[in-house]
């Protein structure tokens, strides 16, 4: 599972909390990693492109590393594409696996998120899959996000969360929920408490979705992904070692600083 | 234990049943879970024209009404036509996974396009019904047949080497008209899943241990359908409902 920022051992215990909300398939272990530099936040182009790269190079050495399938812990799905243009092993974006997901649970679905901020990459993911008629809405409640905190010292958000999920359903004519990002997992029993429609939440099952395409053979095809003529993975590795190296040097910018 | 009801659309004796059944082998199941098989009770002798779909939606209707009351955790519709699971869903609770839509979902998440294996010409009607209800004609790249009727009994058995071989051209053409992702189009085409995937270089999905694999998955993270998207009957008529599948069974057995 590749956690999209550098996070401490305290902030990746946090994601990996996510692994208490279902008992693991048998015989499945999951190992977080953080990546070695990101974008402060997913708000901007700048920021997806650098997202993309630091993923990429986070998982490129994956199968190598002996593992069965990668994660992405983010429901943008990024770095998704260009890793399985250079793995063999299944690559699961929980972005595209928990939409496809719930159109086996219903007609439509919903998203509901932290802020309006993240809606462009779920209109990305949605239109790169052909599932983009399926979507009955997009719903945010204006909380800044922290993707290292989670929901830590959020509580206020919760019923917030609620009010808008049962205005995907009631208003807009969602049959199922989505989270808007994996970073919500906190959020996931409190929702499908309080609502009649399943709600996904996408990290739990991404790791779900590896494990039954590891034990089914399949994988993403190469035909859609395919292999570049010249690998450079030194090149992408000495990319994000010097990222690291500078974003080390000036602390503070990553959160955000500037605009 | 976990117990899971597969619905077999056909009227099948036991050793026709061990046929479909041999599918479990391909894949690992969690520990504490068993599949039992249960076969409609009457139902169509082809499967290739509307009255065919309508007579087997109501006899896997009938066969999983009381998979809830018989202590099954979840239902999966052995067909790729997903008969009866919409209609199975506004009457139960647990999940009641339909390995039809879930192939050409899930084969959204491993490629760009999808291309649809089917049996042969008159079951091509049945692909354009699922792929215009769930708005994924963009994403099918084409559906191909083999020209082969099929034997829902024995499957494969006994005619592998002439069948087989024209499966495979039929792959083929569909990668070259640009599928990233194959989709049987039918859970009875497994025997031939191993070669079709050792032998093409796009995944091949197999609809019927594919939906094992998720119905699994909706099981543990508690997952199951949406009442909003399959609501209960105002008025359920369970026994009327038995009631015309027993009479079915009458015709069929005069």
């Amino acid at each position: 599972m590749l956690a999209p920022f550098p996070l401490d051992e305290g902030q990746l215990a946090l994601r990996r909390k996510q692994l208490d909300a279902a008992p693991l398939p048998d015989g499945v272990v999951v190992d977080f990693r953080p990546t070695k530099a990101a974008p402060a936040n997913y708000v901007s182009h700048h920021d997806y492109a650098l997202a993309d790269l630091s993923l990429f190079e986070s998982g490129l050495q994956a199968q190598a590393d002996g593992y069965d399938a990668v994660c992405i812990d983010t429901v943008s799905d990024s770095g998704v594409n260009a890793l399985r243009s250079m793995l063999d092993i299944p690559v699961v974006g929980p972005g595209r696996s928990q939409y496809v997901v719930a159109c086996m649970l219903g007609r439509r679905f919903g998203i509901v998120t932290m802020w309006k901020q993240w809606f462009p990459l779920y209109e990305k993911i949605l239109a790169e899959i052909g599932l983009a008629d399926r979507c009955a809405g997009i719903r945010s409640i204006d909380v800044t996000p922290d993707n290292r905190t989670l929901m830590a010292g959020k509580d206020h958000a919760l019923p917030l969360l609620l009010e808008a999920a049962r205005a995907l359903v009631e208003d807009d004519g969602a049959d199922v929920i989505c989270l808007g990002s994996t970073t919500m997992h906190e959020a996931h029993a409190f929702l499908q408490e309080n609502l009649d429609v399943p709600v996904i939440n996408p990290g739990p099952l991404s790791y779900f979705v590896a494990e039954a395409l590891a034990d089914l053979a399949l994988t993403q095809s190469p035909t859609a992904y395919p292999p570049p003529q010249v690998a450079k993975p030194d090149m992408i590795h000495a990319m994000l070692d010097a990222a690291a190296a500078a974003g080390a040097a000036d602390a503070g910018d990553d959160e955000g600083g500037g605009r | 234990m976990t117990r899971i009801l597969v619905l077999v659309p056909f009227a099948l004796d036991d050793e026709q049943i061990a046929n479909r059944s041999a599918q479990t082998r391909e894949i690992t199941l969690g520990s504490n879970v068993s599949f039992h098989y249960k076969p409609v009770v009457a139902g169509p002798t082809s499967f290739t024209s509307p009255h065919d779909w309508l007579l087997l939606d109501l006899g896997l209707f009938e066969a999983g009404l009381s998979a809830e009351a018989d202590g099954f955790d979840a239902v999966v519709i052995d067909t790729v036509s997903d008969s009866g699971a919409d209609a199975l869903r506004s009457v139960l609770d647990i999940p009641v996974l339909a390995p039809g839509r879930a192939s050409l979902l899930f084969a959204l998440t491993l490629g760009r396009r999808f291309g649809v294996l089917a049996q042969w010409q008159p079951a091509l009607a049945r692909y354009e019904k699922v792929l215009d209800e769930w708005g994924l004609r963009s994403r099918c790249a084409g559906v191909e047949h083999f020209d082969t009727p099929p034997d829902f009994a024995n499957l494969l058995a006994g005619k592998e080497d002439v069948v087989v071989p024209k499966m495979e051209a039929a792959c083929r053409r569909l990668v070259d008209r640009g599928a990233d992702v194959i989709c049987l189009g039918s859970t009875t085409m497994h025997e031939a899943h191993g070669h079709l995937s050792s032998v093409l270089d796009v995944p091949v999905v197999n609809p019927g241990p594919l939906s094992y694999k998720l119905i699994q998955m909706m099981l543990s993270l508690g997952l199951s359908h949406s009442r909003a998207a399959y609501p209960r009957p105002q008025v359920p008529k369970i026994d009327m409902i038995h009631t015309m599948l027993a009479a079915a069974e009458e015709v069929d057995r005069v």
